[in-house]
């Protein structure tokens, strides 16, 4: 007889581990910011911080900051604080949630951020470039834009030994000897070559164990839902990248997962049918928007938001200790473009993850303040039904403002999408019996 | 003999209708939504039985649809518009390919597969622009009812253009016109005309093919009509008088039927 009792130690752990490292995270900060220490401003795609950390910035995600007032329903009272203050409705509701974050002098739901001492950043999303230039204007600190060169074409990617890439290569490292100079005189700092190897090695450990909890989520019953749980690796994976504490929480992920794996324990009791997500997760409705595919038995195994909003790490690409500066040019590069290449190339992506994860459709959720991500996925998803009959459903709404999130409208949606779904499995089933 | 009950709660109008097992419809009845939908689902299904001449212990299954279908207390089973709209739909017109349902809210086009399952579908966005709404906004910022939309544009002689479909924005567009002496069946026209570029362009998102059947509450307005036709350049079928509006209650009472065949069809394999 199976064995049937779960163990609670390893069973959650991933979740209960996350939020616990996530408030230590806000406890630093806020400690930080008592102590005016200034922190490393960076973003998700692509935010050095296995760099950043060896010189002793607290680091700060505004990003994560920002979606953390709309999971807690409070995004509104910033928004309309940053729209009072002169922005516009239609910029992007990080930013604007951000920007009344600092005219609060730092105060979040979840702590007090301390002021940029510094902003790093990449071209990943063209935001971020605007973006920094307003911490530029309010605080009169550095900013440093890394330009990481993104593919040429959809699967036109290149790798050691192409000349592009090596040109990509030493363009990006270029970059970063510009960048460490400019560490060492705003944090007083001397770069330490050794501690940054340490840090790389952490992110090692992390990219190769992110890598593989990816992956375990194509067992059948699935175990994590990308949507809701997925959103949680992925703040310790930016958050704590680097870091012995990262590394170690997501060796542990790896173990809770192959354990629910090898005893077929599925994040839903009756898993139905196994989704992708394409897209930003609907924020000020976190939980409901989830409920509103679990309820029908439908998972999220995978998305494009954990390849891109883990700024591309999850490719797991390793450091080479021997050559740190070299080989973080290489990381950096490879990471960001393939963090791009989900968000502007995805038909060749999508079918693969629709095949790898056996998956029964995929769905798009564009949002009303991110151009970045949203532009072209109705043009996308064309091209990917070209290529193959995927089932697919197209729903829109925001990842910050709830003005714009009309959960009637989406719950039809997603119900008609869901008896599409239906009526095509009973159809396969009378064709092929 | 066996019955069942299908009801469309919609934003606009809730309505009910009843089907014999061999496709008959014997009872339908239509009340304005209001806001207490679980009452007015009870209302349209008690009415609809009496219409029929029958009581709820002879309806034997109850599938509600539409967007208040969650408040229907006594359903069987939910499912929805875009479901019960393609089974009523290709009930009244077997070749149906395409669909256009105009409501008071939303309009929705789809495209259909084999055995009247829906390949793919789109809805209007999060706002009334091109549907019911904006018609009825318009005509009341006339000084017109709802029911006075189609008697006045059937006098038009020419639709005036109308640049925009948004409900809210539709009064100051109207005060222009009317500002500039245009007659009010002329705007109604062109508010029509603004509708179909809207639903045409929708269904050209689901990759429209003919036939087409068009349904929802604002078929109902015969121009609406003879406007698509020309505009897709074909002809369409539009179920006859009321019936248009109770497309999908009635494909939901289809569903019923189907549903209860399929009970039947287990039970008898559950005993042999």
């Amino acid at each position: 007889m199976a064995d049937l009792t779960t163990d609670t130690t390893i069973v959650g752990r991933g979740n209960k581990d996350g939020a616990r490292l996530f408030r230590e995270w806000f406890d630093g900060l806020t400690q930080a910011a008592a102590e005016e220490r200034g922190g490393a401003y960076v973003f998700v795609m692509g935010s050095l911080v296995e760099l950043l950390r060896t010189f002793d910035l607290p680091i700060v995600f505004p990003e994560i900051n920002s979606l953390q007032t709309a999971v807690r329903r409070v995004a509104h009272e910033y928004l309309n604080e940053a729209e009072d203050y002169g922005y516009s409705p239609d910029i992007c509701g990080y930013v604007k949630a951000d920007v009344a974050t600092q005219l609060r002098g730092g105060e979040l739901p979840m702590g007090r951020i301390p002021k940029p001492a510094i902003a790093v950043y990449t071209n990943a999303c063209n935001t971020y470039i605007k973006w920094a230039e307003i911490w530029e204007r309010m605080y009169h600190v550095p900013t440093f834009t890394l330009d990481v060169p993104g593919t040429r074409g959809e699967g036109a990617q290149t790798w050691r030994g192409h000349p592009d890439f090596e040109n990509d290569c030493r363009y990006v490292q270029a970059q970063l000897q510009e960048l460490i100079p400019l560490l060492e005189t705003v944090t007083g700092i001397a770069f330490d070559i050794d501690r940054l190897r340490e840090s790389m090695r952490e992110a090692n450990t992390m990219s190769r164990a992110w890598k593989r909890v990816l992956e375990l989520n194509q067992a059948r019953p699935s175990v994590f839902n990308a949507l809701t749980d997925g959103t949680i690796f992925l703040g310790v994976a930016n958050g704590f990248r680097g870091s012995p504490e990262g590394a170690r929480y997501f060796e542990d992920l790896v173990e809770e997962m192959e354990y629910k794996s090898a005893n077929g324990i599925g994040t839903l009791t009756d898993e139905q049918y196994r989704l992708i997500f394409v897209g930003v997760p609907c924020y000020p409705i976190f939980r409901r928007f989830s409920e509103m595919f679990t309820e029908l038995g439908g998972n999220f195994v995978t998305s494009t938001y954990l390849r891109f909003a883990s700024g591309g790490t999850s490719w797991g690409f390793e450091y080479d200790l021997d050559h740190p500066i070299e080989s973080l040019a290489e990381g950096v590069l490879i990471s960001v473009r393939d963090a791009m290449d989900n968000m502007f190339f995805q038909t060749g992506i999508l079918l693969e993850m629709f095949d790898t994860f056996r998956a029964d459709g995929i769905v798009y959720h564009p949002i009303k303040s991110c151009r970045t991500v949203s532009t072209g996925l109705a043009d996308n998803r064309r091209a990917l039904m070209k290529e193959r009959d995927v089932p697919s459903l197209f729903i829109e709404s925001d990842m910050m403002d709830r003005r714009v999130v009309s959960e009637a409208q989406l719950k039809n949606r997603i119900d008609a999408f869901f008896e599409g779904l239906a009526a095509r499995r009973q159809q396969a089933a009378i064709r092929d019996p | 003999m066996s019955y069942t009950v299908g009801i469309d709660v919609g934003s606009t109008y809730t309505k009910a209708v009843i089907l014999r097992h061999d496709q008959a419809i014997v009872g339908r009845t239509m009340l304005p939504t209001g806001f207490k939908l679980t009452e007015i689902a009870e209302r349209v299904q008690q009415d609809a039985l009496a219409d029929a001449g029958l009581t709820p212990d002879d309806a034997v299954y109850v599938v509600a649809t539409g967007f208040g279908r969650h408040q229907v207390s006594n359903a069987d089973v939910k499912v929805t518009d875009i479901t019960a709209a393609a089974r009523g739909t290709t009930l009244l017109f077997p070749g149906t390919q395409t669909i256009l349902d105009v409501g008071g809210q939303t309009m929705k086009a789809s495209r259909l597969g084999d055995g009247a399952k829906v390949k793919s579908f789109r809805l209007n966005d999060k706002c009334a622009a091109g549907t019911g709404a904006f018609l009825e906004k318009t005509a009341r910022y006339m000084g017109y009812s709802t029911e006075e939309i189609g008697p006045l544009v059937a006098t038009s002689k020419e639709a005036i253009t109308i640049s925009g479909v948004c409900a809210v924005f539709a009064e100051s567009e109207v005060i222009n016109h009317l500002s500039q002496g245009v007659a009010p069946a002329d705007i109604m026209h062109g508010a029509i005309v603004s509708l179909v570029g809207r639903s045409v362009q929708l269904m050209k998102r689901v990759r429209m093919e003919p036939e087409f059947t068009l349904i929802g509450g604002i078929l109902r307005f015969r121009r609406m009509v003879d406007v698509i036709r020309k505009e897709l350049g074909t002809d369409v079928n539009v179920p006859e008088g009321d019936l248009v509006q109770f497309t999908s209650a009635l494909g939901a009472a289809v569903l019923g039927h189907r549903r209860l065949a399929q009970l039947a069809a287990k039970g008898s394999e559950a005993a042999s």
